[in-house]
């Protein structure tokens, strides 16, 4: 098994080279994507009659302003940067894993069902079984299009966004059902049990999510350069060809490739869930699932890279709130920005591989 | 019954629409993911359009123009730099959703969505054929861009088969090696089947805004431009093979209003999924049967 491995990173090592992220370069190009989106955001601040320097500073001023607002920004980053780890796994592997919305949106379910399942556990227990759950349930979805992708050979974007809608109506049914509050008046479930919240981290608002998700960063880095795994997501994403010849079953990198993305997007529901609202809601996390493969592709499928770029759009999101409460520029165009970006790096990234 | 299959031909069109412009798209070798966006440009500019000047015509315009736009912005990343279609898609559709909500909220300058409410195309009844029993009134009275939508059909079904255009667009997604030994260049073949792609299905968010509701409401498609997909590869990307797909999403949607309608207890979120099961069961079902164009997806050099 190692030996032909080894023949074929002998044998194709610009390709890998290529998927690395470490080759140099690459990280000035995201840069200049980066600048270029920006400039465009300023194009469009100037557009609706403001300033674009006083959209900047508010922006900054909302983000970095005190520590409350440091500490929504981190937790704003952070089931973007367990989600977008998730999503890199996949994309190492030449898998396009759209589907972290449905398994996110599955994943806080999973979490809020656990918690109000066992009301009396311990706070150390309750958030490990919700978290667990949640993570479950998100690899769950992620297994049943694994097995759609690889059983019928339904290319894997058309079945994870097709699962995406039906994982969304999923969660409304539940809330409308068990899962739900009689008489909220809206779709959401009762309060979660005092000790499954998520404690705070002193002198913060933010949540220890962050904590979780720097750690499943470092892991995931961990497993795509220093396993066989690993080694064989990247083979697999360089070459299919030189996978199968290097004796890596493809069916076996997707199911964990997809196995361990679902995971991780169900754990950020979960931390979502726990850490933030304390109850499932719904449409809690409507978008994560196109953020995480935005800041997948912004930190290039490195997860330690993914690490600033989750960081970026949550303090990016998070201080555009206030730009539109002091100088009234909508909030939508973050959204501008994150399309752009992920535009203009993918330009980069193309432009790299010539 | 008539009622409900007209719900259904009502639902279908804008989606049908689209599955139409991906078909272009995708025959010619470009995963067409990017309809979501496209639909929902061509949508917002046939809002503004029709607002700005009081013609239909203008919001037309706007929505072709606003749907090839994108289709250029795919292209050029998608087909010219060689990206991943599948993300250069996506993120195509994220630009679409934020740029569509941020204009409709600067246009005010009050940072609230502006209000705009134009009047609906008006029912075109076909003078004769509308008169007859059943059929008439089902087939034969709709807005016109629905009519528009048969007339593409049946032109798209020409233009793929019985012409050199569609020859070489066809080539351009089997074999573009081939399109090159004729002396074309398969690269501008897939550009210009993108941005000809991004026009139509900029259309179907027109039919959206200016056939159905009148204005236009952040990520109104709502999903439509997926189901677009998923109705050109059921039907094999052929242009009546996705006709017959949508209507059958159309008709599982209108079902669903009925079952509303006279209170059946059958809960309306289990309902809602059953288009995207449908179209998830025959994806499965096709599973190795769909022979896609054998160069979707490949990236083309241009010095070769």
């Amino acid at each position: 098994m190692s030996d032909p491995s080894r023949a074929v990173a002998a044998a194709f090592p610009a390709r890998l080279l290529a998927f690395s992220g470490r080759r140099q370069g690459l990280g000035v190009n995201i840069a200049l994507a980066l600048a270029l989106s920006i400039v465009c955001a300023a194009i469009l601040i100037a557009l609706a009659g403001r300033s674009p320097l006083a959209g900047f500073l508010a922006i900054l001023d909302g983000a970095f302003g005190s520590a409350h607002q440091i500490g929504a920004a981190l937790n704003r980053s952070t089931p973007y940067l367990l989600s977008g780890v998730g999503v890199a796994i996949c994309l190492r592997a030449g898998i396009i894993n759209l589907g972290a919305e449905g398994q996110i949106a599955l994943g806080g379910a999973g979490a809020a069902a656990a918690a109000l399942a066992i009301p009396n556990a311990p706070p150390v227990v309750a958030i490990v079984v919700a978290l667990a759950a949640g993570a479950l349930a998100g690899a769950a979805w992620s297994g049943v299009a694994a097995a759609i992708h690889l059983g019928r050979r339904v290319h894997e974007v058309l079945v994870t966004i097709l699962l995406n809608f039906i994982a969304l109506l999923l969660v409304q049914q539940l809330l409308a059902g068990w899962l739900g509050q009689v008489g909220a008046g809206f779709l959401q479930s009762p309060l979660m049990p005092r000790g499954a919240w998520l404690p705070k981290m002193p002198d913060f608002d933010a949540h220890i999510g962050i904590l979780i998700a720097v750690v499943a960063a470092l892991g995931a880095w961990f497993l795509i350069w220093r396993t066989p795994f690993g080694f064989g997501l990247r083979v697999a994403g360089a070459s299919r060809l030189a996978a199968a010849y290097a004796g890596f079953s493809r069916s076996q990198l997707t199911w964990g490739a997809m196995a361990l993305a679902g995971a991780l997007a169900g754990l950020a529901g979960g931390v979502e869930v726990l850490g933030i609202h304390r109850r499932l809601i719904e449409g809690f996390s409507l978008g994560f699932g196109f953020k995480a493969v935005t800041v997948a592709l912004l930190g290039a499928t490195e997860p330690l890279a993914i690490i600033p770029a989750a960081l970026f759009i949550g303090f990016l999101e998070t201080g555009s709130l206030a730009m539109q409460r002091q100088i009234g520029v909508p909030t939508a165009l973050v959204t501008v920005i994150e399309g752009l970006t992920m535009i203009f790096v993918l330009v980069a990234m193309a432009a790299r591989r010539k | 019954m008539i009622e409900f299959l007209a719900a259904s031909i009502r639902i279908a069109t804008p989606i049908l629409l689209a599955a139409l412009g991906g078909i272009l798209s995708e025959r010619a070798g470009v995963f067409a993911v990017g309809l979501e966006g496209m639909m929902l440009v061509g949508a917002f500019g046939a809002t503004i359009g029709t607002w700005a000047s009081d013609s239909a015509y203008a919001g037309l315009v706007l929505a072709l123009v606003g749907g090839a736009a994108m289709g250029l912005v795919v292209s050029v990343v998608a087909v010219r730099f060689r990206a991943d279609n599948m993300v250069t898609g996506l993120a195509a559709n994220i630009v679409a959703l934020g740029l569509t909500s941020y204009l409709m909220r600067i246009i005010a300058s009050s940072g609230a969505p502006i209000a705009i409410h134009n009047t609906l195309l008006p029912v075109l009844p076909i003078p004769g054929l509308v008169d007859i029993p059943e059929i008439g009134p089902l087939l034969f009275a709709h807005p016109p861009l629905t009519y528009l939508t048969l007339i593409l059909c049946i032109a798209l079904t020409f233009l793929l088969n019985r012409t050199q255009i569609g020859l070489t667009l066809r080539a351009t997604g089997e074999n573009p090696e081939v399109v090159y030994a004729s002396g074309l260049n398969p690269l501008l073949v897939r550009m210009l089947a993108v941005i000809a792609c991004g026009a139509v299905a900029g259309l179907g968010g027109a039919v959206l805004s200016m056939q159905q509701v009148g204005t236009f409401t952040d990520s109104m498609t709502s999903g439509r431009g997926y189901l677009a997909l998923a109705a050109l590869i059921v039907g094999r990307w052929t242009p009546w093979g996705a006709a017959a797909a949508c209507l059958v999403f159309g008709a599982a949607e209108a079902f669903e209003l009925r079952l509303q309608g006279f209170g059946v207890p059958v809960s309306s979120y289990v309902v809602q999924m059953v288009p995207y099961l449908i179209g998830l069961a025959v994806l499965a079902g096709l599973g190795r049967n769909s022979r896609m164009p054998a160069a979707i997806g490949l990236p083309l050099h241009r010095d070769r």
